[in-house]
């Protein structure tokens, strides 16, 4: 049995009919870690025994019938999120070594189902990035060409569940992080709509944005998984109390007569001509389907890139004054004083991208230049959330490709170059300053055979909608594993 | 952006920059301040406190009291001593 092109309902159905146990299933994926991990590095940090023994305990659960949806399955968990007990490094020098004493708050919801921790996936640094190639610890690599990035930040649990290094990832989404990757390594990436999810326990890069989400082979397991990680958290205060419907009740739902939203901005010279045929070709399928298409516009999202760089690296400026080097993290033997250390920490334990944000951070927010940058970025926010909200006044969804374009060298210009980087995030920052619901799910191939990603982003807390708009799609599309070196 | 500028914000940030960082950091966070320019294009205004609707302030709950971390736990990833994280003496 090929074990790495299973669903997580369809491993759901073999261990509870006793045609496969928690311990194959984890030994297999074990195996494939152990086998290619040093190729592809998606892992910074593998957990083989705590797993086999968790599929242990998740056996006899299952052989009492109390399993639930995700006992047993082998899962990656993107190296942000705190373990407690087990290094979590933010694919940082910085946190080489921290080791945290408290469980994430999704960490508990995934233990009290008794799911089984492969390991935790790389990440770029702090997860600001869009490649993994800013990760101290392992620079992943894309299963369908190893020149290429797997995307990121969430690029190592992108790449684990493309390779079959796990059967699903938990990654977080700040302008891109999970549907980005998941377009560069031909998975399904769900984020969902910001306070859908506890942040508590993810180590925060910019608050009003992160979002913790799933990433599956399929926008059925994402839904399945994310019905277990939703709800509100009053260790979070942005966490929603809205209530939590199935996300996947909608599924084989009839989608005629739904309209689905075409902004032209997103379909512009920019695109590849590859994607834009992709995304389109998916439309036509719709519209074949009964759906409607309808051509729309986000004027504003002209200025969405500064906008959101400004708010995320002014948050990520405060959020990361955490760091000093006397509390946890790195600290310098160097400096005389407890400022010198602090600084010394500091510059020692960040990386170049990370300190570059600190830096327009702190000059964003400074006296004399707040008004004319956070503030008109701001303004902007909400600007943009309400030509979101014009658009859903009378469409369901929207449709647009996830990416500019497949997966680059990782030596590109958009991984050397921070504008260029930044400029890339064009089709998915969007989202996130308008804190909307999006899934990317694979749509094609390029004619190197890099998959191409589609996003269906939908209206806040409607994740049932895009679940239902997304699998249909999924059900006419075949999806083509990468070929391991 | 000049490295007087770029010294100022690394003050800001508690980093220290080499001569050789000053340089490439102001070469780079020129370009960055350049991309980020065009956002003066747009002629709009922002009221923290009329137009911030990302909070929704009857939402947040009410203060409730929680056992903390044993402190042996808390001091588990600094440097410690006695119960107290050790750090360089800050009075004379």
């Amino acid at each position: 049995m090929d074990i790495t092109t299973l669903k997580v309902r369809e491993m759901r159905s073999l261990l509870d009919e006793k045609k496969i146990s928690a311990k194959e299933l984890a030994e297999g994926f074990v195996s494939n870690i152990k086998a290619k991990d040093d190729t592809y590095k998606c892992y910074i940090t593998t957990t083989e025994e705590l797993a086999l023994e968790q599929a242990e305990k998740a056996q006899k659960i299952i052989d009492s019938g109390n399993a639930t949806a995700l006992t047993g399955i082998p899962m990656a968990i993107k190296d942000n999120v705190c373990t407690e007990g087990i290094l979590t490094t933010c694919a940082s020098k910085m946190l080489e070594n921290f080791i945290p004493p408290y469980n994430a708050t999704i960490m508990e919801k995934l233990n009290a189902e008794n799911f089984v921790m492969l390991g935790k996936a790389s990440l770029d640094e702090f997860a600001m990035g869009s490649s993994t190639q800013s990760s101290v610890f392992a620079k992943t690599k894309n299963p369908y060409n190893i020149e290429k990035v797997p995307g990121g930040s969430s690029g190592g649990s992108a790449a684990a569940l493309a390779a079959g290094f796990c059967a699903a990832a938990i990654g977080s989404d700040t302008g891109g992080s999970i549907r980005q990757p998941a377009a560069f390594c031909g998975v399904t990436g769900m984020k969902p709509t910001y306070g859908r999810v506890s942040r508590y326990g993810v180590v925060a890069f910019a608050s009003s944005f992160d979002q913790v989400g799933a990433l599956a082979l399929d926008s059925h397991d994402c839904g399945i998984i994310l019905n277990k990680l939703s709800g509100y958290d009053l260790h979070d205060g942005t966490s929603s109390k809205n209530p939590v419907p199935n996300f996947t009740d909608k599924i084989g739902k009839d989608i005629k007569g739904m309209k689905i939203a075409m902004p032209k901005e997103f379909y512009d010279d920019g695109v590849s001509k590859e994607i834009k045929a992709s995304v389109l070709q998916a439309a036509e399928l719709y519209k074949s389907m009964g759906a409607e298409l309808v051509e729309c516009s986000i004027p504003s999202v002209k200025y969405v890139i500064q906008a959101y760089y400004l708010i995320a690296c002014a948050e990520a400026s405060s959020n990361l004054s955490r760091f000093d080097g006397i509390r946890y993290g790195h600290r310098s033997t160097l400096g005389e004083t407890y400022e010198e250390i602090i600084k010394h920490s500091r510059s020692e334990g960040f990386g170049d991208e990370v300190k570059r944000r600190i830096l327009l951070g702190n000059y964003a927010l400074s006296s004399g230049y707040y008004d004319a940058y956070y503030g008109k970025a701001m303004g902007l926010r909400q600007l943009i959330k309400q030509e979101y909200n014009n658009i859903f006044e009378t469409c369901d969804v929207i449709l647009t490709p996830t990416t500019e374009t497949t997966a680059y060298n990782c030596d590109a210009k958009a991984v050397t170059d921070p504008v260029h980087m930044y400029q890339g995030d064009m089709c998915t920052v969007p989202v996130n300053v308008a804190g909307l619901p999006a899934i990317s799910t694979p749509c094609g191939y390029d004619s190197t055979g890099l998959p191409i990603g589609m996003s269906v982003v939908g209206k806040p807390f409607d994740e049932q909608t895009i679940i239902q708009v997304a699998d249909v799609f999924e059900k006419s599309f075949t999806r083509i594993a990468p070929k391991l070196i | 952006m000049d490295h007087e500028m770029i010294k100022y914000l690394a003050e800001l940030s508690k980093l220290y920059f080499t001569d050789e960082e000053l340089d490439d950091n102001a070469i780079q966070m020129t370009n960055i301040v350049n991309l980020m320019d065009s956002i003066k294009e747009i002629d709009i205004e922002y009221n923290p406190l009329a137009d911030n609707h990302n909070v929704y302030l009857p939402d947040l709950r009410e203060d409730q009291n929680f056992p903390s971390l044993e402190t042996s736990r808390v001091l588990q990833n600094g440097m410690n001593s006695n119960n107290c994280f050790v750090v360089p003496k800050v009075v004379e």
